[in-house]
């Protein structure tokens, strides 16, 4: 048997509560994405020796959610919400207006991986339609900015780009002036 | 931390838990000093709630303020969020908002009996009554709401969600400890169930006592109850007030529905969107196996009952019941052909039972006050109140209890009607496999099932989108045509291959190139997706359907006129510089993201080929420039 790497190794410690057959693959794969941002192919190994799947299987698996990356993700995505209350006010232009702002398709990144853009699912705040979600994952944020429109959203866009930090954002400097 | 009392009858033993737990809540009604509690949910924390809840901490340490800081769940008017609660020693409670960081002094005052509670943030009391402020339950956006109050959510607003002990105090798990108490058997129960006539909240009415008998006559003792708890539907956020606002309830008729089946497992699958709500079931749970009501031998009996919260990962198609069992059990979660139906094979193929979180959430009461009660309101279909959100381009989002039945004129009115300069063009129910329908069908709609379904269309699992005459229903349509192809599970061939085409035609006709075909060819895709195996490839068509029949004049305008009225299709509108003297024309230019704005001052244009139509520029500047239908162009036609 081969040498365990350290990162197999701390893969392995960090899902050693999970058990075959026992309906933990999802939250095998949630902790793995919390801990490094994405499942390495490593990754997905180490989770199908834990749960007795080929690493095929949990690859298949995690391949149909959208929310498993297989690639380290940015450093701040913007979830774009794709509900109808944001539908209804331009959302679909807020949309449009982000990708040519950072140059990318949906779900793509900024080549220096400071910024990306990911497709939101409606959360029930639409009071604050039309609306974005800043994620950044080193602080762990996840907050809504609402009531934007077009225009806000290119400068939330050119700010993350250019370097400013979700706080920046979220304190709304870059909407002023 | 409620912990378990070692001895006694089940129902001594709930008795142990409730007794101080009676004492505690009715301390935290009507505490020793007053007590300001920040709602904290989902909506609030979007609005800024945790600023606002800093804020009022650090003014209170500040002041030195003989204040408490508490929370809450939101009451529903999710308009007014962040949304506080103000509890005097008297036991009166006032609810303000929007309380945003900035208002933080003037609530510590009011707390503080500083200022009076009367204040422009008021918005009505809860508890008890305070001169001036009206009782909440007089706003007209609760007119609908039963005039015995909130029944599924009585709670909301008027305890600590993260907090056992304020539901045990409000009477929480008594329902399922004197069933335990062999007051009632598990035939007993599904009777009781089958009585109230309690119908399937995610949308399908089918009732919930049946079902439970499939599993409880099922093989073999390893049976599972699961949660439904996906709620994917955009624009429907009912489930997610459950888990937030009353995490036990959910748990305790979970946990009925497990005695009444035999079934020792059970799951809830929460989408992975509603962090907060999964966080807080997770604790539920551990506080509930604590005190004795999960695990091994509940409350002292020989019943065992393990039940485990499951985060989703972001699909769409897990909330159809077979996929979502698939979605459990380490795979892809792609729904199958049925039957078998989960009754007899379900979650690691052992007989399961598929319910909505509402749906379990309703179970304690009909326990707990029986059939007869429950049967007070909603109608001959559809008994009982349910929730709805309401979103769109309404005055009042938010959400509310209402029986089922209540004209959809009467919610529109207390959604406070359409935004300012707007009317009603469309209704959108039951999410992407729902429908849409138009302004014009308001007075044939009341809030249940059939009146939907005779226009073809879905109610749905509660919540319901106003849109405005600004949106174009044929844009609308695309977002959903996109919204059921990226979630479909590809086993089926009519469902994959039929929603690309759905959506290439309507993306087509919205790019300006609609064809007179079309119209043919959607008809042809409707029928075929008839042909896929589950509910998601059969309704995935129903919004164009609806659009082409309700909103068939708008549709044609698109496709052989060539023209958007709303101004919303790319392919039909453009930008046009309006006036070059407008100081605001230069910061249009600056914004476009694909430089669209060209040419110096004095000369400014919008080159049509850049522009994408994100509107930008309008927003910036919306008297330099106007979003316009685009002059028609000479066609190619096709010769061959």
């Amino acid at each position: 048997m081969p040498l365990e790497t350290e990162s197999r190794a701390q893969i392995r410690a960090l899902i050693s509560e999970f058990r075959p057959n026992h309906g933990d693959l999802l939250a095998a794969m949630h902790r793995v994405q919390h801990e490094y941002g994405y499942l390495s192919r490593e990754a997905m190994e180490v989770i199908g020796e834990q749960l007795h799947l080929f690493a095929a299987q949990v690859y298949g698996a995690a391949s149909y959610y959208e929310e498993f990356r297989f690639e380290p993700p940015a450093a701040v995505d913007i979830r774009w919400c794709s509900g109808p209350a944001c539908r209804a006010r331009n959302g679909g232009g807020i949309r449009d207006a982000i990708l040519a702002t950072l140059r990318v398709p949906m779900d793509g990144q900024t080549e220096d991986g400071r910024v990306g853009i990911r497709l939101g699912q409606c959360i029930g705040t639409c009071e604050l339609a039309p609306q974005v979600w800043i994620e950044e994952r080193a602080t762990h944020t996840n907050e809504v900015v609402g009531e934007l429109n077009a225009a806000k959203a290119i400068k939330i866009a050119r700010a993350l780009r250019d370097g400013a930090t979700a706080r920046e954002v979220l304190g709304q400097e870059v909407l002023r002036g | 931390m409620v912990s378990a009392n070692p001895t006694g009858t089940p129902l001594e033993r709930y008795e142990a838990l409730k007794a101080p737990a009676e004492a505690a809540y009715a301390a935290w009604r009507a505490p020793e000093r007053a007590r300001i509690d920040v709602a904290i949910d989902t909506s609030s924390l979007a609005n800024g709630a945790k600023a606002t809840r800093a804020a009022i901490a650090a003014r209170i340490a500040e002041t030195n303020a003989t204040v408490d800081l508490g929370q809450n769940h939101g009451y529903g008017m999710q308009w007014l969020q962040p949304l506080v609660t103000i509890t005097f020693p008297d036991g009166a409670a006032v609810v303000y908002g929007p309380v945003k960081a900035e208002q933080a002094a003037a609530i510590v005052d009011i707390a503080t009996g500083r200022t009076p509670a009367t204040s422009t943030l008021a918005i009505g009391t809860v508890a008890g009554t305070r001169e001036g402020i009206p009782s909440l339950r007089d706003h007209p956006f609760f007119a609908l709401e039963p005039k015995t109050g909130r029944r599924l959510i009585h709670r909301l607003g008027l305890t600590d969600p993260e907090n056992m002990q304020h539901y045990l105090g409000t009477g929480g798990y008594h329902a399922a400890a004197r069933m335990l108490d062999r007051h009632q058997s598990p035939a007993q129960v599904r009777q009781e169930l089958i009585d109230s006539a309690l119908g399937g909240r995610g949308g399908g009415n089918f009732p919930a006592g049946t079902k439970w008998n499939f599993l409880a006559t099922a093989p073999g003792d390893e049976h599972y109850v699961i949660c439904n708890a996906d709620e994917g539907d955009p624009g429907a956020w009912v489930n997610r007030v459950i888990m937030e606002g009353d995490p036990h309830l959910l748990i305790e008729g979970v946990l009925i529905a497990a005695y009444a089946t035999g079934s020792k497992g059970g799951f809830i699958y929460v989408r992975d969107e509603y962090p907060l709500a999964i966080a807080r079931l997770e604790a539920a749970v551990r506080e509930a196996e604590a005190a004795g009501l999960l695990g091994d031998g509940v409350l002292g009996t020989s019943m065992n009952f393990e039940l485990r919260v499951i985060r989703g990962a972001g699909a769409y198609v897990c909330g159809e019941e077979t996929g979502l069992i698939n979605s459990i059990q380490d795979g892809r979660g792609m729904p199958r052909v049925k039957p078998p139906f989960p009754a007899g094979s379900g979650v690691f193929f052992k007989p399961s039972n598929v319910n909505n979180v509402e749906t379990y959430a309703n179970a304690p009461m009909v326990v707990e006050h029986g059939a007869q009660w429950y049967l007070e309101y909603g109608t001959e279909r559809m008994r009982g109140t349910r929730l709805f959100s309401f979103s769109g381009d309404i005055q009042r989002v938010g959400f509310m209890e209402i029986p089922f039945g209540v004209p959809l004129a009467g919610v529109i009115e207390a959604c406070g009607g359409m935004l300012p300069g707007q009317q009603l063009k469309a209704i959108q129910s039951g999410g992407p496999l729902g429908s849409m329908l138009p302004a014009r069908e308001v007075p044939n709609l009341s809030m249940e099932n059939a009146p939907f379904s005779a226009l073809d269309a879905l109610m749905g699992g509660g919540g319901i989108v106003f849109l405005g005459d600004q949106v174009c229903t044929i844009h609308m349509a695309e977002m959903f045509t996109q919204f059921v192809e990226e979630e479909s599970c590809g086993r089926c061939t009519t469902c994959h291959g039929g929603n690309q085409r759905q959506t290439e035609i309507i993306r087509r006709t919205i790019a300006g190139d609609g064809r007179h075909e079309d119209r043919h060819n959607l008809a042809l895709i409707d029928r075929t997706l008839q042909f896929s195996n589950c509910v998601h490839g059969q309704f995935s068509p129903k919004i164009v359907r609806n659009t082409l029949r309700f909103f068939s004049d708008e549709y044609e305008r698109h496709s052989a006129g060539r023209t958007c009225d709303a101004l919303e299709c790319e392919g039909l509108i453009r930008f046009r510089v309006t006036n070059q003297s407008d100081p605001r024309l230069a910061e249009a230019q600056d914004i476009c993201p694909t430089a669209a704005v060209i040419g110096g001052p004095g000369a400014r244009s919008v080159d049509d080929a850049l522009c994408i139509r994100c509107g930008a520029c309008t927003d910036v500047a919306p008297n330099a420039l106007v979003r316009e239908a685009k002059p028609a162009t000479p066609r190619m036609v096709a010769i061959g």
